[in-house]
């Protein structure tokens, strides 16, 4: 067989690179039993150098989790509890006077971290979700005159909570378009609690210690880029993206009515870099279809409007997806 | 004194001036009627045109007393003794004169019955501030001539008989006068009727064509044929070789098994075919040309001819192998008189 010469690199580069994915598994599992999926959407936005928007319930150890895996990176970890009288400098950082210095100092806020836990963010209000949000877009922030770049690797991982909706505001639909996943995650199985219930109480905790550097994060996130795709994966997301605004040019005319708007290119951005870090994650130099419908759920759920319709016949967005995925065809 | 008296004269004389200059136009102002007939000599029981033609004032109102409806309702008014009757069915036209003046003519018919001479009198047509009559006519009225026996007349008709029935009486009247609408129908109707002909003779023909469709082992081994024919892996066109290999395997697996291949991974298919106690065995074959195909075509991968040829014989050997088996008729029977719950887990 005569493999073409850059994915056998990119392959050898990520089997002697990637070896700190297990290590990183393994020590999550020590902290949290089960939630697989929640540690490996962490993974992928990590490699992508993307944001995490999750949803469940509280107590499903989210906050556990990122605090964990900034451990494991050796990284800056900071929490943001998002409450209804929160403001943006609270977030972002101020100019405090120094009656001493007799002069304006530049406070930073909690955002200037590798590792940003933005919990409850529908809590607080719109100034300061966008200013959040601005700053996972730009990677910057000004404070003053002065603007900061924020540090590398970035991740923010905002929480919401599914109940309890009263006197919260929820995040518009551009907002969340910016977040590169957003993860729903549900209540651990049986045999989880059981496992859950003897770690915390009768168990010592186990110690976490950091695993990988974060240089060695920003050399992993430049190989995830040079991941090959093919023209024909790319037609297979862009085909999947499209189905979802044009519905009808794909034989799903059940869906012409249940979808408001369909996903921006923002969204095929996202899924050809989740669809590769997921590729990276699978020790592959190349991406597959499978790739693109592992993380396909995840990238696209926050990005398709729906329309009253498909509410009042208890549509979600994942069914619709897993119609769309039914029905394009795969290449 | 003398000088004084002289003034006086003067001013007084000015002012008799200045008096006589306004009165052309305050003549002009005025209203004025003038009557004629069309004829001074009317024959009993005929009729004749009395015409007035009255200056005013535009903005002026002019009533004309004598045929307002408000005094007759009955449309005649009878003059001179009622000999002489006026219809108040009275014609107007208006000409503009300029300076703010119009000449309005009326027109009002005459008709007698009495013959004789009349002196037709002055008729009054009045403002709200002046009034003015006409110049009084003279009007003739001659007595029709009396027959005498010497006088020819015309003999009877004979009583005409009723003109010929048409068949267009018998037709309803709605039909007589919107016929059209009708022709509009029944072109629309027609043309319905040749869309529907159109349309459902392609219908049929489709139904026609899936009846017709062809055994998909044949179709899988002719277009297994097909590929090998164009040797396109032979001229370097591996990716497309193996592009167009998979679509015939899931193509066929498509109407086999009906499994949805063409819109499933490879993982997806493979965990299908391993469900199906016909296919579980012959899995590892469709892996192989999957698995291979999955690295040509999204791993820039290219395969020594081996894999080429191997690929192949896999598909090939995986359609042959899924042959569909000729069903005795008895048994086909004896399975479709079983209830539907029996019959459920898939195509086989």
């Amino acid at each position: 067989m005569n493999e073409t010469v850059n994915i056998r690199e990119i392959n050898d580069l990520i089997a002697s690179k990637s070896s700190f994915i297990s290590l990183i598994r393994s020590g999550m599992q020590r902290r949290i039993v089960g939630q697989k999926h929640l540690v490996d959407s962490l993974l992928i936005a990590l490699l992508c150098n993307g944001h995490i928007l999750l949803e469940g319930v509280p107590g499903l150890a989210k906050t556990l989790a990122i605090k964990t895996l900034s451990k494991l990176v050796d990284a800056k970890y900071n929490r943001i509890q998002f409450t209804p009288d929160l403001l943006p400098a609270d977030v972002i950082g101020t100019l405090i006077y120094s009656v001493k210095k007799e002069q304006f100092e530049i406070k930073k806020g909690p955002i200037f971290a590798n590792f940003v836990l933005a919990d409850e963010i529908n809590r607080a209000p719109a100034k300061v979700q966008s200013a959040l949000l601005e700053a996972m877009q730009e990677r910057q922030v000004t404070i003053g005159d002065e603007t900061f770049p924020l540090d590398h690797p970035f991740l923010v991982m905002a929480t919401q909570n599914p109940i309890e909706q009263e006197g919260t505001y929820q995040l518009p639909e551009a907002q969340t378009d910016r977040f590169l996943l957003k993860v729903v995650i549900g209540y651990p199985s049986k045999e989880e609690e059981k496992s859950i219930i003897r770690q915390n109480i009768f168990a010592e905790k186990m110690p976490v210690d950091a695993v990988v550097s974060l240089q060695e994060i920003n050399e992993v996130q430049k190989i995830v880029e040079k991941i090959y795709i093919d023209e024909k994966i790319e037609n297979y997301i862009v085909d999947v993206v499209f189905a979802t605004r044009e519905p009808s040019k794909y034989g799903l005319n059940d869906l012409a009515d249940i979808i408001g708007y369909g996903a921006s290119p923002r969204a095929s951005i996202s899924l050809t870099l989740a669809a590769r870090a997921y590729a990276f994650l699978q020790g592959r130099g190349y991406v597959i279809p499978e790739d693109v419908r592992a993380v396909c759920y995840d990238v696209m759920r926050h990005r398709i409007g729906l329309t009253y319709e498909a509410e009042a016949n208890n549509i979600s967005t994942d069914d619709v997806i897993t119609e769309i995925l039914d029905k394009v065809v795969v290449p | 004194m003398k000088k004084n008296r002289l003034n006086i004269r003067l001013h007084i004389l000015l002012l008799v001036i200045a008096a006589l200059g306004f009165i052309p136009a305050a003549m002009a102002q005025r209203l004025s009627v003038k009557a004629r007939l069309d004829s001074t000599h009317l024959l009993m029981g005929n009729m004749t045109y009395l015409h007035f033609e009255v200056v005013q004032n535009s903005k002026d109102k002019v009533v004309f007393p004598l045929l307002s409806s408000d005094i007759n309702d009955s449309g005649v008014v009878g003059i001179c003794g009622d000999s002489v009757e006026l219809r108040t069915s009275v014609l107007r036209d208006t000409i503009e004169l300029g300076s703010g003046r119009i000449q309005v003519n009326y027109h009002v018919p005459v008709q007698s019955f009495d013959s004789g001479y009349y002196k037709l009198p002055e008729f009054v047509f009045v403002t709200e501030k002046d009034s003015a009559s006409s110049q009084p006519l003279g009007l003739k009225v001659m007595p029709v001539p009396n027959l005498t026996a010497n006088d020819s007349i015309a003999p009877y008709a004979d009583v005409a008989e009723p003109e010929g029935k048409s068949w267009l009486d018998n037709v309803p009247d709605v039909i007589y006068y919107y016929w059209w609408i009708l022709v509009v129908i029944i072109l629309l109707a027609l043309i319905i009727r040749w869309l529907v002909k159109k349309y459902a003779v392609k219908e049929k023909v489709e139904d026609k064509k899936i009846v017709k469709e062809r055994d998909p082992y044949l179709v899988a081994l002719e277009s297994l044929e097909n590929l090998k024919q164009r040797k396109l892996w032979e001229r370097g066109l591996e990716k497309e070789y193996f592009t167009e290999l998979t679509d015939i395997l899931r193509e066929y697996l498509f109407k086999r098994f009906d499994i949805s291949a063409k819109e499933m991974t490879t993982g997806q298919i493979l965990q299908i075919l391993n469900s199906n106690p016909e296919t579980k065995d012959k899995r590892d074959m469709i892996r192989r040309v999957l698995d291979m195909a999955d690295f040509v075509k999204f791993a820039k991968l290219r395969p020594l001819p081996a894999d080429n040829v191997m690929a192949y014989d896999n598909a090939l050997d995986f359609v042959r192998l899924t042959k569909p088996q000729p069903v005795d008729v008895k048994d086909e029977k004896a399975r479709d008189d079983k209830p539907d719950n029996e019959k459920k887990g898939g195509k086989k």
